[in-house]
């Protein structure tokens, strides 16, 4: 097998008698953009802070290209980073700022010249050279430290929430140049983000962090479409959990009656499931059907309300056991249309693209 | 705001002129007075002087032992301000980013000259010194005013330092500087309108201190408000004022400079 470029292997993280890392185990390849993605204190700042080496983790390794990274201080492990608040060095220019990893590496002066003006370039802001940081709005102090910290072309660029100061105009045109920097220079990287949505957009692969544990690691598609875990589903995506036992089971398809009365056979469980079981069943909020058509299943719901968003609608309807639901139906006008009445009528969904959980 | 001054009525904000006027007054006239009557001609400092000289200043020029205090009030004062800086700059890490049992007793510690009685200071360090022989020496001195100036550089360092965000000493270490060129080369420039806030104040706490330098000060060694005392105890001579103006204006160059440099900074 392989060596991994960079390998987490059991990182463990206390501080006191909180735990905030459990067991981080993942392999990274050279050249993926990898996020750790989570809702807060889930563990997957702290792992970011174990690869820079501003916390050491209480158990565990983390490998580069087969080389322990532990022993090293941080100055030496020879990382990229941005940070989540604004670093750049107040008293420097931005072409300073940019010169000063390799300023502290002795590089050569022409080199110096040269690697500053290609960063610049880089990230489009080669007229802002002799600007001071305060100068500079949040998304271009942001850009400037992405340009300082890929100026020594390290082997791993770490981020760790870098857009979260940013309003959301600022953050997707970012996203985007991030993306087109990560294609150019094919640099790994780690990114840290709490926003689904940036996941999805930025990466290769997605480790979704829960308590201190990676719940699943996957494409943005295997998250969505095939989440391991009721966590992965609700976390990811829309969702909506309908109350429900397992009937049946065999092959890891179930047969289920949900709490309204419906039986719905054919259902996929993600985790096993027993007969008899409380479970609760995953569906997407644009997996729903007014129309039957091609999805088979169907239970009684009363809509109670509709909104038009133009290229799709949103409906919100109660079940007969009183909880709400969230449908999202294509813009095929048929099912727009059917969706017009409020008052009581049936939803559909597919079974084979809903999700079974242990309750 | 309840008590706006758009808002107040006339005779409120007359009132309020005037009592502003008469507490810039009581303030400023006797430091007007002094530097009149330092160009008066009256030996005994009569109000209004009846006539206008410049002799006093003359002199004062002519007495070698005025210069030499002055010279050793700034010698001692420069030597104050640095010793007050470099322990004040580590002080202040350790306070702020220090992360130890008795932080705060050791801040409390730290600023205790300034609450303290400067005589009751002054009498124990006088006694603590004639044991180590430390008394009438420039080295005396120096500790007796750094112990004084350091709650002066510590508070504005300390203020920089907490106001400056560690995440960029953090980000100067992971593009490759050690911990301690990260420090030289990114925190201290960033803090250094605090740093040079602390210099301004030792150096004045030192310079103007006369307590103390009176139970330091030996017939050689003498600080320019020790010879103003001793001078003033003798008789009442209008040198003394000529003195004391050149004080007010050498201080009011300081403030003045302190506040351009530390315009020049802020852009």
């Amino acid at each position: 097998m392989t060596q991994p470029f960079l390998s987490i292997r059991n990182i463990r993280k206390t501080f006191g008698a909180v735990v905030a890392v459990h067991d981080v185990t993942i392999d990274i390849p050279q050249g993926e953009f990898l996020t750790f993605l989570g809702p807060s204190g889930s563990g997957k700042s702290t792992t970011l802070y174990a690869i820079a080496g501003f916390q050491d983790p209480t158990a565990g390794d983390v490998l580069l290209q087969g080389k322990s990274l532990l022993a090293v201080p941080s100055h030496k492990r020879n990382i990229g980073m941005v940070f989540q608040r604004y670093t750049l060095f107040p008293h420097l220019t931005v072409a300073e700022n940019v010169a000063f990893p390799l300023r502290v590496r002795r590089r050569p002066e022409a080199e110096v010249k040269r690697k500053v003006a290609e960063m610049l370039s880089l990230v489009r802001l080669e007229s802002f050279a002799d600007r001071r940081p305060g100068a500079l709005s949040g998304g271009q102090q942001q850009r400037v430290a992405l340009a300082r910290a890929l100026a020594y072309d390290p082997p791993i660029l770490l981020m760790d929430e870098p857009l979260s100061a940013l309003d959301k105009k600022l953050r997707e045109e970012i996203q985007a140049e991030i993306r087109r920097i990560h294609r150019e220079t094919g640099v790994t990287i780690l990114y840290v983000t709490h926003d689904q949505e940036e996941a999805l957009h930025l990466s290769d692969r997605i480790a979704l962090f829960k308590d201190g544990r990676i719940e699943q690691v996957g494409t943005g598609e295997d998250l969505y479409l095939r989440p391991e875990t009721d966590f992965v589903a609700g976390f990811i995506g829309n969702s909506n959990f309908l109350a429900a036992e397992c009937l049946e089971t065999a092959n890891g398809v179930a047969t289920i009656r949900l709490d309204g009365g419906e039986v719905v056979s054919g259902v996929k469980a993600g985790q096993p499931i027993e007969r008899g079981q409380k479970a609760r069943l995953m569906v997407r909020p644009e997996a729903f059907r007014l129309k039957a058509g091609t999805a088979t299943a169907g239970f009684a719901v009363e809509i109670v309300d509709r909104a038009f968003f133009g290229e799709r609608q949103r409906v919100v309807a109660r079940t007969v056991t009183g909880q709400e639901i969230d449908i999202r139906p294509t813009a095929d006008m048929a099912d727009m249309q059917g969706g017009e009445a409020l008052g009581n009528r049936q939803v559909f969904f597919d079974p084979a693209g809903a999700f079974l959980f242990p309750a | 705001m309840l008590l706006d001054y758009e808002r107040m009525g006339r005779p409120l904000r007359v009132a309020l002129l005037g009592f502003t006027t008469l507490v810039g007054a009581f303030l400023l006239l006797p430091v007007v007075f002094i530097i009149l009557l330092s160009f008066g001609s009256s030996r005994w400092l009569a109000f209004p002087p009846p006539g206008w000289t410049l002799k006093w200043y003359q002199e004062l020029f002519a007495d070698p032992s005025w210069l030499e205090a002055a010279l050793t009030s700034a010698r001692i004062a420069s030597l104050t301000a640095v010793f007050a800086v470099v322990i004040g700059l580590f002080a202040s890490f350790a306070l702020v980013r220090g992360n130890f049992r008795g932080r705060e007793i050791l801040r409390g510690l730290l600023l205790t000259p300034m609450v303290l009685p400067v005589v009751v200071f002054a009498i124990a360090i006088y006694a603590f010194f004639l044991r180590l022989g430390l008394g009438g020496t420039t080295i005396g001195f120096v500790i007796a005013h750094t112990v004084l100036a350091l709650p002066f550089a510590i508070i504005p360092i300390a203020t920089a330092l907490e106001g400056f965000d560690k995440s960029i000493e953090d980000a100067a270490i992971v593009c490759g500087a050690s911990p301690f060129e990260a420090k030289l080369r990114v925190t201290l420039p960033s803090i250094k309108i605090g740093i040079f806030s602390a210099a301004i104040f030792a150096f004045l706490a030192s310079w103007d201190e006369v307590v103390v330098a009176i139970f330091m000060a030996s017939p050689t060694l003498q600080t320019l408000p020790v010879k103003i005392w001793g001078s003033l105890r003798q008789d009442l001579s209008p040198v003394i004022a000529a003195v004391s103006s050149l004080l007010v204006f050498l201080t009011l160059f300081l403030m003045i400079a302190a506040a351009l440099i530390r315009r020049r900074f802020s852009k």
